[in-house]
């Protein structure tokens, strides 16, 4: 298994349709027009020596090295530079080339340290090998002339260092942040010889802008910016493609290993959502794979309060299928249940809602998707007739206006963001519709043309608004509505959304948005070409989640951006398989493929397959889940790679419901927060350590491989393929692929899935069937799935949680970049670094009226409970709303969330909820007595052996 | 009736004490109470006469210089109202075989016409230009500029008219024209000249160039080191905006900010973009895509200066100058150890010879002239031998030299040409963007290379080391900084060896 | 369960499909509920309408009474 190749064509593919025939050394070869000499040649076969030229970046020219020579033209010019033209001659070695390369690379050698033999990058050097390739001989200049050879290291950040002596100057990195990044955190400082990289103002890296994306390291053709872990570790020598696990981008990365130890993580150029990208979370943040706390043996305990005991696997398992039989004796078959996460893979999911289907007998299998996207699924399936994005990220190269509500890309879909950053730098404009000044509002070469800083809850208000400027000012696009939507569905939409109440100047004043600016941003989506819409959390996790994403489906057709690239309904997933856990059949109410569990049609070829009886009643969803074992009704639940407790609103009441159970089964990385209150830990296995498959954002159905063995020594899939079998339901199967085929067997639209075809082409959108063999880019081209568009009107309904004397603030909550969700594995990485704790943003006027200063301790109380974090004072937040992240189990935001949620799918209200802030000294008798409780009961009682 | 009497506001002019003659003058003219009003002019380029102050007299224009302040008295006793003689009394201008031997087209005004004065400029034939290609139509005026054959004066030479179709062709909303007045070659003032002298043939000309490629915008970027011509500029396209004379076309100043690269097409558009001066690679051209990603027009300021005679006079005039396939006229700039500096404007074809030794009158320290370096720092350093060399783009390119923008710097023979090697390479190197390796890193090391020969430091290999340098600066570089470096280094090893193999003390290595 | 968050749950389901026109309020409810509600709560919200229904909505009355734990309770009483 050698490290996977990925060749470098120097320049980027030139997108143009027309083709041009050259020749390069003799070779006929035909290319794209527009396409560089230096990729033409590559093309043939033929690399031209490059260190400046990389494909994930313009040409620029400026080492000189690529020089070639062409019939008929004077001088040499670059190859990275020169198109093609027809009928053009190159010759890329001559004499005088050779002579020309030479003496550049004599230069370069000039100013560069001898250490090759001890240098990190010996073996992965670009200026090694193109030294070789140019046959330099001697340095006749010597090396006591001017050099940069003691130019001190910076070694500030934590996952990689930055030599400059051993900088070639070629400007990769700078561009790479410019171009592939769009934060502009570096640029060369000085001039000629003197030029070098610099972080910002001459600043360390860690106090610069920079990211750490990793794109400059990925850049660098040198040493000089170089993984840490390669230094510590020595150059990787062979690489596994897999699939990252942190949020719904889905980055394909190479896993780099030097035997069986994890080197690096390196971006996939063929990775189709990423192209080569990454964020500092998938890019470096994998260290938890090996953190010490991670539990590698079973754990089992009578009560809560009990130390844990190590036990085989045979016991616990053994014990959780004894526990989940007695108390459906004695409970009744619906009394216990599953929770399937959304950060598992396509087949451990399917398994854990078939073990509860067909094993447990009843259909009380929920996911966490619940507390993020349902709606999105209730919502697009209601107007599309398809629950899931309609667009492939690389849609948005093609999208003229850009709609983010809800989203704060760059710090949750920080590659996703980058990709719409450079679409916004091309010219693209952006309406941004968010209580808080998110970083798009204004970065580096992008600014918002509109920013709605709504209040929280007013989303659909504020969509209705913008529908009804488009109806009324006669801006639809009546030809598309015509020909692929319900017309009197329309007719009725369009006759609700001219009301007044919905006017710009009605809503306005209650969203806390200048009416004009509505009515200018309606204008420009509606005129401005393409069209696209993108959003997440801060759209579903509301009382009116589902109307709101109906809103914005209503807008998305009657402006007629559906069904082409540059357009669509575009659901942010905020973690890695959101989409796939909801296409597995993870909800209570339907199987795989959205089909609901009381279509006796659909249930039959289920019951045949599984060869059970299955329910056609729906489930629990998570919250009912809860509210009955309060009820003494729901006992048992095995949950699968979730936090519920930290992660769920409104703590109390799920500590309360977890303690209420007789049997809590916890399969997971680490004592999550759950397991404080579980009866029997199954420790998991990292994505590192599976086979499997994730589905983003894109539905793209991504490979995840094994790059090392499971360290608890059971892969998750089979765990629960244990249980079933202790509990007497036996599912066979001898490969995750085996668990594709049968999802692809029972689901019309996984029917092309298999893993075959996912490691030919790389992955594949669903649907993925006869009609698509390789998928389905983009949904809804030529007909909505369900055949007509579907307006639906969506009235606004202001939310039970209001503010008041007692509780003037509004709270609503997001994640931060370096963090992901409740930070299980973030927080084990160097990624606390940049954000240690959760803090509360504060507008300065409210700070001021409570006397609180930037990094003072705060109290915040709702009418659920209270916590204690550190003020932040900003106006990236409105007076009158103050911001929170729940990555921290030490601050456990959701104490103060409410258990409101959303009408049509129980989906948490963690958007808004009415709070107090007051100056406090200290955290709240909460978070002591959880603290307390937690540590406690993550006590482990050594074996007798040990 | 009030007489006239100009008085160069030129900077050079200012330089020697222009504005401390006007001020006598004004203080005698008003101490005399005589009818007698002060103009402040450009300078006619007689550099060695300033101030050289006229008079306006029923004979024409009278001639003094240079005067010094203390003259005034002497002068206004002597009659200078009625250009009467005085010993430093030169008669008529035109008459002065500096100017007499002269072609005037681009700097026919030129210390003529009142420089802020719009009315002045027309009286002169301003605005002529811009009426007949609004007749001629966009297609037509590009036509006239290409049949003119004017070549970008700013060095490279490229046929103008080519330019301007290549823009007018591509398709684009929005285009761009840029006036190069980056002015920063050793020994070179035409751009600044006419800044000062003569500032609506430059807007006129941006004006004429946007209307013929469908450009609706223009920006002038004028290097900081020029206070007085930008000062110049914005009044003239503040009144020009406000005559309505612009019809529409946006013009702006933009300053640059001390680097020579920035006179490179590329690095000036990246300036005006607001980012560090660092040239861009070629393709794109400017012309298909340029200031801001848009079809530009990026000329010298001489050029631009130049299209407006030639659209009021006609192309075949302009054509008929010349010699080769370098028509019109070349305003070239004589500067260094030269007894007659200043600027001459001549069509092209004259001997770099008759040039330095007839126009110049040879040095100015009376020594023999032993080189001359013609097209700025980075041309090369020709011999007396090579003084048949007509002046032509094309007879310059053939013995290794270059045109450029037309500076010749004369140097007598006490030049080490060995220091002067050194010195281009040092030049580089300062002025190096930094951005390709060849000009980034090999300057620095010709530099200490050449260092080493002047030390004695194995001299043969060192000279062939420097002579293999220049081959990959030559070829490798990405713009013509590093590019047209070899000319000053190889011209010198190549005419002037000796100077390379002398026995040195050490303490002139330093 | 917690008949108070039932009864609110139930009552913006019934906000939502009132709104809605064209079709009847009642039926699109009762049909949400079949679809999405898990029957012990069906019947906790049927039982409490067969008490009197305290809080509940006009149409979502009208609907929690077509369900088919409503008819049973009916059939039962």
């Amino acid at each position: 298994m050698p490290l996977v190749p990925e060749l470098d064509y120097g320049t980027p593919a030139s997108p143009s349709a027309e083709a041009v025939g050259l020749t390069v050394d003799g070779n006929r070869v035909t290319v794209p027009a527009g396409s560089s000499i230096m990729r033409a040649a590559m093309t043939a076969g033929i690399q031209v020596p490059k260190l400046c030229a990389t494909d994930s970046l313009a040409a620029f020219g400026s080492c000189r090295l690529c020089l070639v020579e062409i019939a008929g033209r004077p001088g040499t010019p670059a190859s990275c530079t020169t198109p093609v033209a027809e009928g053009m001659v190159v010759s890329t070695q001559t004499e005088r080339l050779k002579r020309l390369r030479r003496g550049v690379m004599e230069l370069y050698i000039s100013d560069h340290p001898l250490d090759c033999l001890t240098c990190a990058a010996n073996g992965d050097c670009e200026l090694q090998d193109m030294a070789g390739a140019v046959g330099l001989r001697e340095v006749r200049y010597g090396y006591k002339g001017e050099n940069h050879l003691d130019a001190a290291k910076d070694e500030s950040n934590p996952y990689f260092t930055f030599d400059p002596s051993k900088c070639i100057v070629c400007s990769r990195c700078v561009r790479a942040c410019e171009e592939v990044q769009g934060t502009f955190a570096l640029t060369i400082q000085g001039r000629g010889f003197d030029s070098a990289v610099s972080a910002g103002m001459a600043e360390k890296f860690i106090d610069s802008e920079c990211v750490s994306c990793g794109a400059c390291v990925q850049a660098c053709p040198t040493a000089t910016l170089m993984e840490k872990t390669v230094i510590e570790t020595g150059v990787p020598e062979h690489s596994v493609v897999t699939t990252c696990a942190y949020c719904g981008v889905g980055c394909n990365f190479k896993a780099e290993m030097r035997g069986d130890e994890l080197v690096r993580m390196v971006p996939s150029k063929e990775g189709k959502a990423n192209h080569g990208h990454s964020c500092v979370k998938g890019r470096f943040a994998w260290g938890y794979a090996n953190h010490r706390e991670r539990i590698l043996k079973p754990l089992v305990r009578e009560r809560i309060d009990q130390p844990w005991r190590e036990v085989s696997w045979d016991e616990a398992i053994g014990r959780v299928a004894s526990e989940f039989k007695r108390l459906q004796e004695k409970h009744g078959r619906r009394s216990i249940g599953g929770i399937t996460s959304s950060r598992c893979t396509n087949e451990e999911t399917y398994l854990v809602q078939k073990l509860v289907r067909a094993g447990f007998g009843n259909n009380n299998i929920d996911t966490c998707a619940r507390v993020c996207h349902s709606p999105t699924g209730y919502g697009l399936k209601s107007t599309f007739g398809a629950s899931a994005g309609t667009q492939d990220f690389d849609s948005v190269e093609h999208a003229d206006v850009v709609i983010v509500i809800g989203a704060n890309p760059t710090d949750a879909h920080p590659v996703f963001a980058s990709r719409l950053k450079k679409r916004l730098r091309q010219g693209a404009k952006l309406i941004v519709i968010d209580p808080r000044r998110i970083d798009l509002v204004r970065t580096p070469h992008v600014e918002a043309a509109f920013h709605l800083a709504l209040r929280p809850g007013t989303n659909a208000a504020i969509l209705n608004a913008l529908a009804h400027t488009i109806v009324t000012e006669g801006l639809v696009n009546q030809a598309f509505v015509r020909e692929r939507c319900d017309l009197q569905a329309f007719e009725y939409w369009a006759a609700f959304v001219s009301e007044s109440q919905n006017s710009p100047e009605t809503v306005g004043p209650l969203a806390g948005v200048p009416p004009e600016a509505i009515r200018g941003a309606a204008r420009l989506f509606a005129t401005g070409g393409n069209g696209a819409i993108y959003y997440g959390l801060g759209v579903t996790e509301h009382s009116q989640g589902s109307t709101a994403v109906m809103a914005i489906a209503n807008l998305a057709m009657a402006t007629g951006n559906i069904g082409r690239p540059g357009v669509g309904v575009n659901p942010l997933r905020g973690q890695n398989n959101v989409q796939g856990s909801c296409d597995m059949g993870s909800f209570p109410h339907e199987f795989s493929g959205y089909r609901h569990v009381s279509d006796d049609g659909v249930r039959s070829t289920f019951e045949a397959s599984w060869g059970r009886p299955l329910d056609a009643e729906p489930g629990l969803r998570i919250g009912n889940m809860f509210d009955a074992a309060l009820d003494g009704s729901f006992k048992g639940l095995y949950v699968q790679g979730e936090d519920i407790l930290q992660s769920d609103p409104n703590t109390h009441h799920v500590a309360a419901a977890l303690a209420a159970m007789e049997c809590v089964v916890v399969q997971d990385l680490f004592l999550n927060e759950t397991s404080t209150y579980a009866h029997v830990f199954l420790p998991g296995s990292t994505f590192l350590e599976k086979d499997g498959t994730f589905t983003n954002a894109e539905r793209r159905i991504n490979r995840v491989r094994r790059v090392m063995a499971p360290r608890n020594g059971m892969a998750d899939w089979e765990i629960t393929l244990a249980i079933a079998h202790a509990m007497g339901f036996d599912m066979s199967y001898g490969h995750p692929s085996e668990v594709m085929d049968e999802i692809a067997r029972l689901t019309p639209t996984f029917a092309g899935v298999s893993y075959e075809l996912l490691d030919r082409v790389g992955s594949v959108q669903w649907p993925c069937n006869a009609q698509a063999p390789v998928g389905t880019p983009v949904m809804h081209a030529d007909a909505f799935l369900r055949g007509k568009g579907n307006f639906i009107i969506t009235e606004y309904v202001p939310t039970d949680e209001k503010v008041g004397p007692r509780f003037p603030l509004l709270l609503t909550t997001g994640r931060i970049l370096s963090q992901y969700n409740v930070g299980a594995q973030t927080r084990r990485t160097a990624n606390v670094i940049w954000h240690d704790a959760d803090v509360l943003e504060i507008h300065p006027h409210d700070a001021e009226q409570r006397g609180v200063r930037d990094g003072d301790w705060i109290r915040l109380d709702s009418r659920t409970g209270a916590t204690t974090l550190r003020a932040r004072v900003t106006e990236r937040v409105a007076p009158g709303v103050v911001y929170t992240t729940f990555h921290h189990p030490e601050t456990q935001a959701n104490v103060v969330t409410s258990d409101y949620s959303d009408w049509a799918t129980n989906c948490p209200e963690y958007k808004v909820t009415a709070v107090q802030a007051t100056p406090s000294n200290g955290p709240s008798d909460w978070q002591r007595d959880y603290g307390e409780h937690a540590r406690a009961s993550r006590r482990i009682e050594k074996t007798a052996a040990e | 009736m009030t007489t006239r009497i100009l008085v160069p506001g030129d900077a050079a002019a200012r330089a020697v004490g222009a504005d401390r003659v006007a001020a006598a003058l004004q203080a005698g003219i008003e101490r005399r109470g005589l009818a007698a009003a002060i103009v402040r002019t450009g300078s006619r380029g007689l550099f060695w006469l300033e101030p050289m102050v006229e008079v306006e007299t029923a004979d024409g224009r009278i001639a003094y210089g240079p005067v010094a302040a203390a003259d005034v008295a002497g002068l206004l006793d002597a009659g200078l109202l009625e250009g009467k003689p005085h010993a430093l009394r030169l008669g008529r201008p035109e008459e002065i075989p500096f100017l007499k031997r002269q072609t005037r087209v681009t700097f026919a005004r030129c210390g003529i016409v009142d420089p802020q004065s719009l009315d002045d400029y027309r009286a002169h034939g301003g605005y002529r230009g811009l009426a007949r290609a609004r007749e001629l139509g966009p297609a037509g005026t590009v036509a006239e500029v290409t049949a003119s054959g004017l070549r970008g004066r700013g060095g490279a030479g490229f046929p103008a008219g080519v330019k301007w179709q290549t823009a007018a062709d591509t398709p684009a909303g929005t285009k761009y024209i840029v006036c190069n007045a980056d002015e920063g070659d050793s020994g070179t003032y035409a751009d600044r000249m006419l800044m000062e002298g003569d500032p609506f043939a430059v807007i006129e000309g941006m004006t004429i160039a946007g209307y013929a490629v469908g450009a609706a915008m223009g920006y002038l970027y004028i290097r900081s080191e020029y206070p007085d011509a930008i000062l110049a500029m914005e009044r003239a396209i503040a009144t020009a905006r406000h005559a309505g004379v612009l019809d529409g076309f946006g013009l702006e100043v933009r300053v640059g900010a001390g680097a020579y690269v920035c006179g490179e097409e590329t690095a000036l558009l990246e300036s005006i973009e607001g980012r560090r001066g660092q040239v861009r690679a070629k393709p794109p051209l400017p012309a298909h895509r340029g200031l801001f990603g848009r079809p530009t027009v990026v000329n010298n300021l001489v050029t631009l200066a130049t299209v407006p005679a030639i659209l009021a006079d006609g192309a075949a005039a302009y054509a008929a100058l010349g010699t080769g396939r370098s028509r019109g006229t070349m305003p070239i700039q004589l500067a260094g150890n030269v007894r007659h500096g200043g600027l001459f404007e001549a069509p092209f074809g004259l001997t770099l010879g008759k040039l330095v030794e007839t126009v110049g009158g040879g040095t100015a320290s009376g020594r023999p002239v032993r080189a001359v370096q013609v097209g700025g720092p980075l041309g090369a350093y020709f011999p007396p031998a090579l003084f048949d060399t007509p002046f032509d783009y094309e007879a310059f390119a053939a013995r290794d030299g270059l045109v450029g923008h037309g500076g010749v710097v004369v140097f007598d023979d006490t030049v080490d040409m060995a220091h002067q090697a050194r010195f281009a390479l040092e030049f580089c190197g300062i002025e190096s963007c930094g951005k390709c390796t060849p000009c980034r890193i090999g300057a620095v090391r010709g530099k200490e290379t050449v260092d080493r020969i002047l030390a004695g430091e194995n001299r043969d290999a060192n000279l062939a080391l420097i002579e293999d340098l220049c081959q990959t600066l030559r070829d490798g570089s990405l713009c013509a900084l590093g590019g047209f470096t070899p000319f000053p280094v190889m011209s010198a090893i190549r005419h002037f060896p000796e100077d390379f193999r002398r026995r040195r003390l050490p303490a002139t290595v330093a | 369960m917690e008949i108070a968050k039932l009864v609110r749950m139930a009552n913006q389901i019934g906000r939502f499909f009132a709104a809605q026109r064209g079709r009847d309020p009642a039926a699109a409810i009762a049909d949400h509920l079949n679809k999405f509600w898990e029957p012990r709560m069906r019947a906790e919200i049927a039982t409490h309408l067969a008490g009197g229904g305290a809080g509940l909505d006009g149409p979502v009355r009208d609907a929690v009474g077509r369900l088919r734990e409503a008819q049973l309770l009916s059939v039962r009483v």
